[in-house]
């Protein structure tokens, strides 16, 4: 099977279990929630199995283009689900997360997206492009979760609810920060040293990822010492995982860069 | 004295700061940054002045911004020391004479009797405390036992180690912008060049780009001797990802090009009626040779661009270094009569040609008719290879800092400190014992651990 078989039998999967989270969040049955994450699993491996033959296929990352990093990003925030959501007390994320991630397939997939893997430009060929990116991308998954369940949170009802959605992003932000932390801003900076002699240049990608660790970092100080909970915190995520959003596309289409090979 | 300390101990203080910086950061990616100020003028008009004025335009150079920066490091600074010393008591001082009621009030927290002795329900209650890896301090007084278990005490430092991390990375920012030098050095192959600020020189031995079969770049290689003394210590290939680094200084591959200033140029002549090939003949940019034929007695090459492109005023400029689009100003004569003056073009031969004919005075016209047409066959230039010299001695700090900051997060996350109290007094013949515990990271997990550890104790030997 190719790549592109496979990819697309993800995107299949992938709407099929939202199909299923969202019929059971309406016909109020928990218990086809489980068949939705089931599904999800099952999309995550065909998922895989796309984004380790496009590795062979080109002999480099599966993260130098829109339309890799996309699917990396998407495969990263089911993977997210898949250990954050199993428990059933997390369950609600299900939907939520899912309509992201076929939101970014759907995306990745769009004609708008060049899809060819092209090979390396010179800046590119290091084993840093491994660590720097799927750590960055895997700490965004996470605050892709802390933003659901801050959005949970804020729709919820009862206070049983909003306090289980209020803890779920926390522990979410507690996964997200560090890894954020070390694949955005430490492995960047070690690269960007390596590449470029510097390790910090005020380049727009930069300065962003710094803003979002600044919201994070917001985020725990405001909760933690002041005791800031629930709502405010909750809005603080949100921003947070908006400023994660527009370091990875924002900055790319709308502020020019050195970071402009995505 | 003490006002600004406590001024500078307010987490408020960090989160206003935080906040400021945000927002400073965000402006200073909307407006482009360290542009010329025509730039500024073209696209913000009468703007331009006043964002010049506020340093808007080199935000993050700017006084206030590092003002911020500043503040936000002494705030860091004051907040960490002030928390230290309760954290440390908390940690490693000794046990507090903590009464049972208080003791038992904790939450998680217990009452319980045990049929034993004094000694050996301690002995069995230590026993137990150990086997879950507890570090224990005790203190008798007063006919009253005391026990302080405490683990993974580290954890209460998690954000203090990151705060010390963040000062480690911003006292090397600092001495990277104080004591960082760096340097382009543009070496042509075969030429050394003095490092600025060192003592040895650099020599390029080679310059190579590596293609892809379908033509897109692979890579940039410079071979470059390190040349100390006058003799050459050691030969590297740096290429871009590959820094070399002698002595505290790197060297990278930053850009390179062609040194298109003396330009071997080939041109080819070919007169009408004359036999293909025409006549070539081989010239360096800016050079006037005799020719020494019927027809053409001299030729010049007047200028040479490696991309033509006609720029504002209608000047010719030449958009880039790369030869994407080579072009010579060419002249030639016959005697005193110019036969032939144009520019002639590598990629398009007949484009050039066309300026060889018409009549008047124009470029490229020969008078009396001769057509004479000039084709440039071949251009070469040597490569140069532009790699940046740096020293910058605050980047280990920056890498002590990152590693403080990744340990602290994960002690801050993920090594929650517990504590367990136990006061064991004899009555009747009977222990009473009350426990308490407190592990503010992981109530949940410490609630169970702690209450199978009072089960324990409870169940009879």
């Amino acid at each position: 099977m190719t790549e592109s078989t496979l990819f697309t039998i993800a995107f299949a999967l992938y709407a099929a279990a939202l199909a299923v989270y969202f019929a059971s969040l309406f016909a109020r049955r928990e218990g086809r929630a489980g068949a939705g994450l089931a599904l999800a699993v099952l999309g995550l491996c065909a998922h895989t199995a796309a984004l380790v033959l496009r590795t062979v296929a080109s002999g480099h990352a599966p993260f130098t283009n829109m339309y890799e990093s996309l699917s990396f990003l998407s495969w990263a925030i089911v993977l997210a689900l898949v250990i954050f959501g199993r428990r059933p007390r997390a369950s609600r994320l299900g939907p939520y997360l899912m309509l992201i991630v076929v939101a970014l397939v759907a995306l990745a997939s769009s004609p708008l997206m060049p899809k060819d893997a092209m090979p390396l430009v010179p800046a590119l060929q290091s084993y840093w492009l491994w660590l720097h990116v799927s750590v960055t991308l895997l700490g965004e998954a996470f605050f892709a979760v802390a933003f659901v369940a801050s959005l949970l949170y804020l729709a919820a009802d009862t206070d049983e609810k909003r306090e289980r959605f209020d803890a779920l992003a926390y522990r979410a932000v507690a996964v997200g920060f560090p890894l954020f932390t070390l694949g955005g801003l430490v492995f960047g900076m070690v690269w960007a040293y390596r590449a470029w002699g510097r390790y910090w240049g005020w380049d727009p990608k930069e300065v962003w990822s710094l803003i979002t660790w600044f919201v994070f970092a917001l985020y725990l100080h405001t909760r933690i010492v002041m005791g800031w909970k629930g709502r405010r915190s909750a809005w603080i995520a949100i921003a947070g995982f908006l400023a994660a959003l527009f370091t990875y596309f924002g900055v790319n289409y709308l502020l020019a860069g050195l970071h402009s090979y995505i | 004295m003490r006002s600004v300390w406590r001024f500078f101990s307010s987490v408020r203080l960090a989160i206003v700061l935080i906040i400021l910086i945000t927002l400073a950061s965000i402006v200073g990616t909307l407006i482009p940054q360290g542009r010329g100020a025509a730039q500024y003028a073209a696209r913000y008009g009468g703007l331009a002045g006043p964002l010049a004025a506020l340093q808007l335009t080199n935000l993050y150079r700017s006084g206030w911004y590092l003002a911020l920066l500043l503040l936000l490091a002494v705030n860091i600074l004051v907040c960490t020391v002030s928390r230290l010393g309760p954290k440390r008591r908390r940690a490693f001082g000794p046990a507090p004479g903590t009464e049972a009621e208080a003791v038992a009030a904790m939450r998680p927290g217990a009452r319980l009797r045990l049929p034993h002795p004094l000694a050996a329900a301690k002995d069995r209650i230590v026993a137990e405390l150990e086997g879950q890896r507890y570090r224990l301090a005790e203190s008798a007084k007063d006919g009253k036992i005391r026990i302080l278990a405490r683990k993974r005490r580290l954890g209460w430092f998690g954000s203090d180690i990151v705060h010390l991390g963040l000062l480690v990375i911003i006292a090397g920012g600092v001495a990277s912008g104080l004591l960082g030098r760096r340097a382009d050095l543009a070496l042509i192959e075969g030429r050394t060049a003095a490092v600025p600020h060192a003592s040895f020189a650099v020599r390029l031995d080679a310059f190579e780009t590596e293609y892809y079969p379908g033509g897109a770049v692979k890579d940039w290689k410079s071979t470059v001797t390190v040349v100390e003394g006058g003799a050459p210590v050691l030969t590297r290939v740096v290429e871009v990802n590959h820094p070399l680094t002698y002595r505290g200084v790197s060297f990278y591959q930053q850009r390179y090009g062609w040194d298109w200033s003396g330009a071997r140029l080939v041109l080819e002549l070919r007169t009408p009626g004359g036999q293909a090939p025409g006549r070539t003949i081989s010239l360096k940019a800016g050079e006037t040779v005799e020719v020494g034929s019927t027809d053409v007695t001299r030729i010049a090459v007047r200028r040479f661009v490696p991309d033509f492109v006609i720029g504002d005023g209608n000047r010719v400029q030449s958009r880039s270094n790369a030869p994407d689009n080579p072009a010579a100003l060419v002249e030639a004569w016959k005697g005193e009569e110019r036969v032939f003056a144009g520019w002639v073009f590598a990629k398009f031969p007949d484009f050039g040609q066309g300026h060889g004919a018409g009549p008047g005075g124009k470029p490229g016209e020969g008078p009396g008719g001769s057509k004479l047409s000039v084709a440039l066959k071949d251009y070469a230039a040597a490569p140069f290879s532009v790699l940046e010299a740096a020293s910058d001695p605050g980047a280990n700090l920056i890498w002590l800092g990152c590693a403080l900051v990744m340990a602290g997060l994960f002690l801050a996350f993920y090594w929650p400190p517990r504590e367990i109290r136990v006061v064991l007094e004899e009555a009747a013949g009977r222990v009473e014992l009350a426990a308490g515990g407190h592990a503010p990271k992981s109530r949940e997990a410490f609630r169970s651990e702690f209450e199978a550890i009072i089960e324990t104790i409870r169940r009879p030997a």
